[in-house]
């Protein structure tokens, strides 16, 4: 009788609920943000069939070599074009990253900036 | 033989009390369980709710984060369509304009080539300065790139 007591009592006990935490967080990559270009300007010279000897001229007087690198007027538009695709591509790039660092660092990370 | 049955009714009686007994206590014991499970649980699920909300948090800056790209994408593209216009607004021939009036289509590319420059550093992450913020008007805007560079412009 006391065997089959504590037999039955036993089988149908409560189990304590145990709940883990093992959450692990990586280290921070916090890297600092690449510098800002500082770009320099550059001079374009317009030379027509109507103004190369002068143009030439000019540049032989300023001691600068009468060479030029020459682009149509057609060309000239693609590379405007192209310098403003990089640049539109360069903002959205910068912006991502922006994006990135404010969602995944916390204020502290960013004030420690 | 009455003394064995009495013996064999006291084994019993005692049985039933220790058995009794043991069992009380178990209950006890598992009394105790269920109610550190019943702690244990309010804590589970107020810690859930608090995850809940940050999901629900960390969903809406995803979602502000997106719609920031987004709309930084369609100020771009305006501004690139801006500068085809420039070139070819009304079948304006650039190389045509630039044989007639050589000097002062120079000192304009000079000018818009300058801009682009400052545009290109803005990009990349150069900080605006007082007065590109300030900018309202056409005037005063970097009109190569005014949704970056003038933030207070309002296209009219």
């Amino acid at each position: 009788m006391l065997i089959l007591t504590i037999f039955l009592t036993s089988c149908s006990g409560v189990k304590t609920l145990e709940i883990f935490k093992t959450e692990v967080e990586r280290e921070k990559l916090n890297l600092d943000k690449p510098t800002p270009l500082e770009l320099e300007n550059l001079r374009w010279i317009i030379i027509t069939s109507n103004n190369a000897e002068e143009v030439f001229k000019k540049l032989e007087e300023q001691g600068i070599d009468p060479v030029l690198w020459g682009l149509t007027d057609k060309d000239f538009e693609l590379l405007a074009k192209n310098f403003a695709r990089i640049r539109n591509q360069l903002k959205i790039t910068n912006d991502l990253l922006d994006q990135y660092k404010e969602y995944y660092e916390t204020e502290t990370d960013k004030k420690d900036k | 033989m009455f003394g064995s049955i009495r013996i064999f009714m006291i084994g019993i009686m005692a049985t039933a009390v220790i058995g009794g007994g043991v069992y009380v206590m178990k209950l006890r014991s598992d009394n105790a369980i269920l109610k550190a499970n019943a702690i244990k649980m309010e804590s589970a699920i107020t810690e859930q709710q608090e995850l809940i909300t940050k999901q629900k948090e960390d969903f809406q800056e995803i979602l502000a984060a997106n719609k920031k790209m987004n709309q930084l994408v369609s100020v771009l593209k305006k501004d690139l369509e801006d500068l085809d216009k420039r070139f070819n607004k009304k079948n304006r021939d650039v190389g045509k304009l630039a044989i007639a009036k050589t000097k002062s289509i120079e000192r304009i590319t000079n000018g818009a080539s300058a801009l682009a420059t400052r545009c290109i550093e803005i990009a990349s992450g150069s900080p605006l300065t007082e007065k590109e913020k300030n900018a309202t008007k056409k005037s005063e805007i970097n009109s190569e790139c005014p949704s970056i560079a003038n933030p207070n412009y309002i296209p009219y």
